[in-house]
């Protein structure tokens, strides 16, 4: 099967600073992926060369097999930008009727189920509607082009709690029945944790961690145990600690166990707002990708290594 | 069959006119349609007064010409001078407010409110988008332009000689006539989109495509008087009546006095010598030296003026084209 996303060894810089760099990695079909980073880790720049906003620096980005750099690969997807632009003059109806008109593949029926779900009329103006209906126009705008891939940055952030609810169970909805694969950057660990059963994190524009949940979660473990002295403990050493720390008397660390951990440990399975929250206060941590996010290593480019193949060469 | 029928009536509500334009032409027409009605309205009613005024132009002209009436020049400032002056202004302002009110905000308000992402994000693209915007904004604009100023040509032909004392060059005559309100009106169109293209802020883009308008206006003063090699007359010195020698509707541009071999003086040399005529005895002053355009260079010149000025335009709209491809948005 065509993953829904393939990078390699790709980067974009602005001027000298490079925010996303030596990224590699696949999205395989179907999947709810949850894109996570601090702010500025490359999560929109990601998201931007996706959909043609952004033009890569170097490496290559294949959404369903077609690259980034042929206009056709801006059918396959779908993007909700974070403060959801809409025309503000256009009624409803216009707003659907600007998807018919720019989208060869568009359901209009769909779109219109989309919007008579939450009760609102066609003839209504844009500007006149609330932040979640707003929000629920943008996703039959979305949907209604039958993409292949939805890519959504910060769906969530400026709805109140009962909206994102709502468009929380719409997005997993549409998303099963259509059988779209899904990536939204979310800041709402929450959140990721009940919809999205992939996880790509990236910080200081690099790939920290990608897989399936029901394989990173895992690999990791939260151990805790009584301080003996300062430090990560010699006998944990030997794991690889993405991060810990002390409280009073008590050591608690995130690894990823290497073999068996000596007894005098309590081991647990973190959550993954744990896990994510581990990554998050590390961002060097090392990175781990499980085999269906790890690109194969033929094809790695130049971009990959530290001189960096600028430009097309990697694209080659 | 029948379901078909179902589908087109459960979407009819969304569809009551026929379609005329699809595609990203429906999308620039609705987004952009108040101003582009606004244009098309001036340009409708602007060219039905002209063409209305022109009838009784040509009827006044006609009777001033017969013996015993007012002579026509009276007759035209009584009757026509206000008109002419309130046409000239708008026709002066038009290319200002072409650029402002339509080229700043078609990129800026786009980028400025994110809609630009969320309309090249869709199965089209950016390319096509730009095209788009400025073909119809184009097109509008020459449409609307090319009937104001054809009509205003027209009105003013048959008056050539009176209005503005008969200077086509410096009182803004040359400006509003033949293909030149078109030309400027494009060139500030696709000014005002590159500047709300990298502004990304409408009404700083509006601004800054007035104060454009401004300077373009000014360093086109400088041009306008080069756009064509001057013609000379020379008569003698001290002859009132040599001057009348200019042919009708030629402005004068340049006045020298002259020696017999051609050695040109500032036209106020010796007028303050104690001595004026022994002063200009001992230069060999004895001519006096005229610069001046004929009327039938006129059109040449304006020809040469709207091309260097869609020359321009079109160096902007490769700019405009390329960024849109390029840069992110």
């Amino acid at each position: 099967m065509t993953d829904a996303i393939e990078a390699r060894g790709l980067g974009k810089r602005y001027g000298r600073k490079w925010a996303v760099r030596d990224c590699s990695f696949r999205l395989p079909a179907g999947r709810i992926c949850g894109l996570v980073g601090p702010n500025g880790a490359g999560k929109s720049t990601l998201l931007g060369m996706a959909t043609r906003l952004v033009q890569p620096t170097a490496g290559t980005l294949r959404l369903f097999g077609t690259p980034v750099s042929e206009p056709a690969v801006l059918a396959k997807s779908s993007f909700l930008a974070q403060d959801k632009p809409l025309f503000t003059r256009f009624t409803v109806a216009e707003t659907l009727r600007m998807g018919q008109e720019l989208n060869p593949g568009w359901d209009q029926a769909l779109a219109e189920r989309i919007v008579r779900a939450g009760n609102l009329s066609l003839d209504a103006r844009i500007g006149t509607l609330s932040g979640g209906q707003r929000t629920r126009v943008a996703f039959a705008l979305a949907f209604g082009k039958r993409p292949e891939l939805l890519l959504l940055d910060e769906p969530m952030a400026d709805l109140d709690p009962l909206a994102r609810h709502e468009m929380a169970g719409l997005l997993m909805a549409e998303a099963a029945e259509q059988g779209t694969t899904v990536v939204m950057s979310s800041h709402m660990l929450n959140e990721l944790e009940t919809m999205c059963d992939y996880l790509v994190v990236v910080a200081g524009g690099r790939v920290r961690l990608a897989g399936e949940v029901d394989a990173l979660l895992p690999a990791h473990s939260l151990v805790t145990g009584a301080r003996s002295a300062e430090g990560v403990p010699p006998e944990l050493a030997r794991h690889t600690v993405i991060e810990s720390h002390t409280t009073g008397r008590q050591f608690t660390a995130l690894i990823r166990p290497e073999g068996r951990v000596g007894e005098d440990w309590r081991l647990s399975t973190p959550t993954m707002e744990e896990v994510l929250l581990g990554y998050l206060r590390t961002p060097d941590a090392p990175p781990l990708l499980t085999p269906s996010a790890r690109v194969a290593e033929e094809g790695q480019s130049e971009g990959q290594r530290e001189g960096l193949g600028r430009g097309e060469g990697a694209a080659a | 069959m029948s379901a078909t029928a179902q589908a087109e009536q459960r979407t009819a509500p969304a569809e009551r006119r026929p379609r005329v334009l699809r595609g990203l032409p429906w999308l620039v027409w609705r987004q952009h349609r108040t101003a582009f009605w606004i244009g098309i309205a001036m340009a409708v009613v602007g060219s039905a007064v002209m063409i209305y005024q022109r009838a009784g132009l040509t009827d006044l002209l006609h009777h001033a010409a017969q013996p015993g009436k007012e002579g026509a020049d009276q007759a035209f400032r009584t009757h026509y001078d206000p008109f002419f002056q309130d046409a000239s202004d708008f026709l002066q302002s038009l290319p200002a407010l072409i650029g402002v009110f339509l080229g700043a905000p078609l990129v800026a308000a786009d980028r400025e409110r994110g809609t630009a992402r969320l309309v090249t994000t869709q199965s089209t693209g950016r390319n096509r988008w730009i095209a788009t915007k400025l073909g119809m904004a184009a097109a509008v604009t020459l449409v609307c332009t090319v009937a104001l100023a054809a009509a205003f040509t027209w009105l003013w032909e048959p008056a050539h000689l009176l209005l503005f004392g008969g200077d086509w060059l410096g009182a803004g005559v040359f400006d509003i006539t033949g293909p030149m309100p078109v030309a400027f009106s494009l060139l500030m169109l696709v000014t005002g989109v590159a500047i709300g293209m990298l502004l990304r802020r409408v009404v700083t883009a509006m601004a800054v495509t007035l104060v454009a308008g401004f300077a373009a206006q000014v360093a086109w003063d400088y041009v306008r008087p080069m756009l064509a090699t001057p013609r000379v007359l020379t008569y003698p010195y001290g002859d009132d009546h040599g001057i009348d020698q200019l042919p009708q509707g030629a402005v004068q541009v340049d006045n020298w006095i002259s020696t017999a071999d051609g050695k040109l003086y500032g036209f106020g040399t010796c007028v303050n010598d104690a001595h004026p005529d022994a002063c200009r005895a001992k230069l060999g002053i004895v001519n006096n030296y005229v610069e001046y355009f004929g009327y039938d260079q006129m059109r040449g010149m304006q020809w040469l003026g709207a091309g260097i000025l869609l020359a321009l335009a079109a160096a902007i709209t490769v700019f405009v084209l390329w960024w849109v491809r390029r840069r992110p948005m």
